[in-house]
């Protein structure tokens, strides 16, 4: 096996160009396990983990980028104000695995368990994708992700990065396992309310092939908050009826399978409470910060 | 006997420094020129015949010295150890690798690849063409006792291994005159054992010696039961299990790959290493538990048990281990628990599965005891709307009563349970917390109380299975310069006797802990051993090590006497220091007097030089640890998520050698029996596929899963040991189980829910709740 050892993006991409079965490597905390027990076997990897250019964030014109290789830990310590994704990332594995995981790592590999992506997918994120020649391709992350371990990245491309709007408004990630961290997840959601667009934003994880949005359980949710008030008075008293209706509606856009890990009646279960819990908890910061 | 300032101190391990940085050499350490490693093919079916085996490819490899397959196993190897010989028990034989063409759970070896590298065998095993016929399996025991199911062993006929009955009273006369009758049937779940060393063995023939590193719990055993297997003098044989990493039962086994290196190693003249991978490690080491418990609990109006009826089918997978029927059988023995029931019954029935084979877990058969009886005691509080304290503090064993026989033929040696229950109730404050639990119902919010009182058995050691009995041997050895020596037959693999064991000789000899070395685990530096299992290594190794302390002593005090021209009834020591009484002038040091007793030009006449005594301790019984566990619990009824609250664990282990250590292992212990209750447990398909093959499917709690722990003790001391020891090993294990479950199904009480399925996953609960049972 060959390893290949980049020392600039611009040289990555030429690598990647010339030899494209070359899997690049980051953190390799899936990589590594696919290698170990022996289900892949790539004629070269690609070290990545030291391009300058992937070990980045940036603020411009309301939107944020964040570079493929920069690991959880990170997050979790500097981008506090992006609750959803610092709480994703504090369950992403054990702090050995947060110190060398990337969110590059979990769009590479595309898992609906992948803790970062409903996130991604509730942010309405952008994937950026690289080749040789300076050419960048923007995915929305309902392109790019295409299936279980699928999606639409080119042999000759790297990813380098993900970006996304940045909004006004709570939101938070949570998930069942069958344990308490270092699991993966039998359900997940994310859950992001966007104070000026007055949308309701909706992601589960690991209950269908990709990511899955709600959006009817979303348009509802928002007609439901105008028709009350909720949007203009924090205040306002939105019907329990609503958010038992919102997380049924949540519940019904799983698309759930059996297995040793759970159940899809479960999972689908799991949904709608976690749905309830993230929106009254989203209900409840907007009352403590009066939705500004 | 007295506890010194050494025995009963919180003195550190004094194993952990070279644990923890990293200096402690294991198996997989070991490395010498011109080792080869050896891959293992295993069957990927759960019964199949094997029509062929082409070894060609897999010869041609690159690195391959050798492959082997039945054939060279039945021209090399006689058979490994199968398990006690229990009357009319029908155990079929077993042999390194698969050598009569069937092959009987998915694991089951079928032949072995050595090559110049681990890498190099391990490709090249995948070259191995082996051609199954598949057979038709049978997963379940129940499925395996019905007529016309697949029988696994041809020559056997059947698929029972033993039918062992226990009891006594009158069981029928009992159950006729109770007021009411509670049943069960309970599932104990198969468990991997997942100790942080997985198994591993690397062998050398040279100089006419074969040695063996092996991963073991017994290496005196495992020697003594090589020489058959590989056809050796067994004074050629040596024996080491270095460093182990764990063992829980698991390791308590002579397995087909230490009599297969062994034999590679003496047949290509070559240091020969195997070691079990993670995945190996969940098909091919022995699992736990496996058990299904039909029981039935008589008793009268007022909380009084009049009789009990067990029926246990245990799952003994495709083979019979070293003690794979020594487990269910100690079910049977101990399911009256620490009441006092006149009348009772238990039939233990172990049949052969398509599964890999089980045998010791922690606890092994007692957890499955503890597990059962706890739980009818609960379902008669439920039924008779009594508190389960009520109930059980009516049928304790009283203090009076011991020593005390249960019917099933168990002789209790000591005990005060109620005490042990006080002490917990006490320190929970139980009336406060079912004041919580009412007060919380009422907001929708569900708490849990649950108790579990135990009582086990340790010292174990008997069993014919074995090449050693219930004795284990200790050597103090008084060096010349004073310093000591220690030999212990047992092998700690974690539980810390290099500490514990420093301090009984410390406490007998007056020496300093730090001039006591410990060593264990070698053939060749120890005699003679059984080994570390059954929580017996305090009991009853370290009552060898204590009765050898005090002959030391003795001759000590004899030389003592002789140098000072003065009787040995006059001599007073302080440990470092022998004196005359009543004269302070005239003494002699420890360390002169251990000089002396080498140079040996003034003994006392007719002694023998040396400084140096083997003792053989020999239990008159067993012994019986027991307590208390109280664990709390929040069940969200929306989620089924359980929530651990408090957990409180009053255990009387008899007189505590060092309560840093027995505080270790009942937080281990806990952790392994909350872990069955709620995260772990074995799942097959119809077609025997382990479907939990992996630590991401197989669910081991974290130090993020369990409670904090409030430790507390009552001492009760045995009499049947000079320690007044009984062993911990195992307890908090058996006590854990049964009391999370039992918090549980009481927060869930108000839904109904009666009985649930370990573990108790989030799932479980949910679908308890929503009367949805769609679960496996």
């Amino acid at each position: 096996m060959h390893v290949l050892l980049p020392r600039t993006l611009e040289e990555a991409l030429e690598m990647k160009a010339s030899a494209p079965p070359a899997v690049p490597i980051a953190g390799g905390t899936d990589l590594m396990v696919e290698l170990n027990f022996d289900r892949t076997r790539p004629q070269a990897i690609m070290e990545i983990s030291r391009l300058p250019e992937l070990n980045v964030w940036r603020r411009e014109n309301g939107t944020f980028s964040l570079g493929a290789g920069v690991p959880y830990s990170r997050i979790v310590r500097d981008l506090t104000e992006f609750r959803p994704l610092v709480e994703a990332s504090r369950t992403v594995g054990s702090p050995q695995i947060r110190n060398r995981g990337t969110v590059g790592g979990n769009l590479g590999t595309s898992s609906p368990a992948g803790d970062a992506l409903p996130v991604l997918a509730a942010y309405d994120a952008e994937v950026v994708l690289a080749k040789a020649g300076g050419k960048i391709r923007r995915l929305p992350f309902a392109q790019f992700m295409t299936g279980p371990k699928k999606n639409a990245l080119a042999p000759d491309e790297l990813i380098l990065g993900t970006r996304w709007k940045v909004v006004r408004g709570p939101g938070s990630f949570s998930k069942i396992g069958t344990r308490n961290a270092m699991v993966i997840a039998l359900a997940s959601l994310c859950l992001v309310l966007d104070e000026d667009g007055r949308s309701v934003r909706v992601a589960l994880g690991s209950v269908g092939p990709t990511i899955l949005r709600a959006p009817d359980a979303e348009s509802f949710a928002a007609r439901a908050m105008e028709t009350a008030g909720v949007w203009r008075d924090p205040f306002g008293p939105l019907p329990t009826r609503v958010i038992e209706e919102f997380g049924e509606r949540v519940a019904a856009a799983a698309k759930p399978i059996d297995d040793v890990r759970g159940t899809a009646a479960y999972r689908r279960h799991a949904c709608a409470v976690l749905a309830q819990r993230a929106l009254r908890w989203a209900l409840d910061d907007r009352k403590l910060t009066g939705a500004r | 006997m007295v506890i010194s300032h050494a025995l009963g101190a919180r003195i550190k391990r004094r194993e952990d420094p070279r644990l923890i940085t990293g200096r402690a050499i294991y198996v997989d350490d070991l490395n010498f020129a011109g080792m080869v490693h050896v891959a293992i093919v295993r069957s990927p079916h759960a019964h199949a015949t094997i029509r062929s085996i082409d070894t060609t490819a897999a010869r041609r490899a690159p690195g391959v010295v050798a492959v082997w397959t039945g054939e060279d196993v039945k021209a090399r190897c006689g058979p490994l150890p199968v398990g006690p010989r229990i009357k009319e028990m029908k155990a079929p034989k077993r042999f390194p690798l698969v050598i009569d063409g069937v092959v009987r759970h998915v694991g089951d070896p079928v032949a072995a690849v050595v090559a110049t590298t681990m890498d190099a065998a391990r490709d090249a095993s995948d070259l191995v063409e082996v051609d199954y016929e598949p057979l038709p399996s049978v997963q379940d025991p129940e499925a395996a006792l019905e007529p016309g199911a697949p029988i696994l062993h041809q020559d056997l006929g059947t698929n029972v291994c033993f039918r062992m009955t226990y009891g006594g009273g009158n069981v029928e006369e009992a159950f006729a005159g109770a007021d009411v009758v509670v049943k069960t049937r309970i599932v104990q779940q198969r468990l991997i054992p997942a100790a942080m060393e997985t198994r591993g063995v690397v062998a050398q023939y040279k100089g006419g010696e074969l040695t063996v590193w092996t991963s073991t719990q017994i290496p005196h055993v495992v020697k003594t039961t090589l020489a058959e297997t590989v056809r050796l003098p067994e004074h050629e044989i040596h024996v080491i299990a270095p460093e182990v990493g764990g063992g829980f039962g698991s390791k308590l086994d002579v397995y087909g790959e230490e009599g297969l290196v062994a034999a590679l190693a003496l047949a290509l003249g070559r240091p020969v290493k195997w070691i079990e991978s993670r995945r190996e490690n969940f098909i091919a080491t022995i699992h736990g538990r496996g058990q299904i418990d039909y029981v039935e609990l008589a008793a009268h109006h007022d909380g009084t048990v009049a009789g009990l009826r067990v029926r246990a089918i245990a799952d003994l997978g495709a083979y019979s281990q070293l003690l794979t029927p020594g487990v269910p059988t100690n079910t049977g023995l101990m399911c009256c628990g620490c009441y006092r029931i006149p009348n009772a019954h238990a039939e233990v029935i172990g049949v052969f599965t398509n599964r890999t084979p089980t045998d010791a877990y922690r606890g092994a058969g007692r957890p499955e005891a503890t597990f059962l009886i706890e739980r009818a005691m609960d379902l008669l509080a439920a039924e008779l709307k009594m508190d389960p304290v009520e109930v059980r503090r009516k049928n304790f064993i009283p203090p009076a009563a011991f020593p005390y026989k249960t019917p099933t033929g168990a002789v209790y040696d000591s005990g005060n349970y109620e005490r042990a229950l006080d002490k917990a109730l006490e320190r929970a404050d139980y009336r406060a917390l079912r004041d919580e639990q009412a007060k919380l119902r009422k907001q929708g919010r569900y708490l849990g109380i649950g108790i579990a009182t135990y009582v086990e058995i340790t010292g174990l050691g008997a069993v014919a299975g074995l090449s050693g009995g219930n004795w284990e041997s200790a050597t103090v050895r008084v060096e010349p310069t004073g310093k000591v020596t220690v030999l212990t037959g047992t092998s700690p693999h974690g539980q810390g006797e290099e500490t514990t064991f420093a301090q009984i000789v410390s406490d007998r000899l007056g020496v300093p802990v730090e001039d006591v070395v410990v060593l264990h685990g070698d053939t060749r530096a120890v005699p003679h051993g059984v080994g570390t299992f059954g929580s017996r290594t305090t009991p009853v190794g370290g009552s060898a090590v204590y009765v050898a302390a005090e002959k030391v002593k003795d001759k000590a005090v004899q030389i003592a006497a002789h140098l000072l021209e003065a009787a040995p009834a006059d001599i007073s020591t302080d440990g470092a220091r022998f004196t005359v009484r009543g004269s302070p002038e005239r003494s002699v040091e420890f360390k002169d007097v251990a000089r002396m007793a080498y140079k040996a030009y003034k003994l006392p006449a007719g002694m023998e030089p040396g400084l140096d005594v083997t003792h053989f301790f020999v239990p008159k019984e067993r012994v019986f640890p027991f307590g208390t566990h109280l664990c709390v619990v929040e069940v969200d009824p929306d989620t089924g998520e359980v929530t651990f609250r408090r957990y409180i664990a009053v255990d009387d282990c008899g007189n505590i050698l060092n309560p840093l250590l027995v505080a270790g292992q009942i937080h281990g212990g806990i952790v392994q029996g909350l872990a069955q209750a709620i995260y772990e447990g074995v799942t097959y398909d119809d077609e025997g596929q382990l479907l939990t093959g992996t630590f991401a499917e197989y669910v081991v709690p974290q130090a993020t899963d369990v409670p904090a722990f409030e430790l507390d003790h009552t001492v009760t001391p045995s009499p049947h040991n000079p320690l007044g020891a009984k062993g911990v090993g195992e307890a908090g294990t058996i006590g854990a189980t049964p009391a999370v479950v039992n918090a549980i199904l009481d927060a869930l009480a108000p839904f109904g829910v009666k009985d649930l399925q370990m573990p108790i996953t989030p799932r479980r609960v949910w679908e308890a709740l929503e009367g949805n049972s769609a679960s496996r």
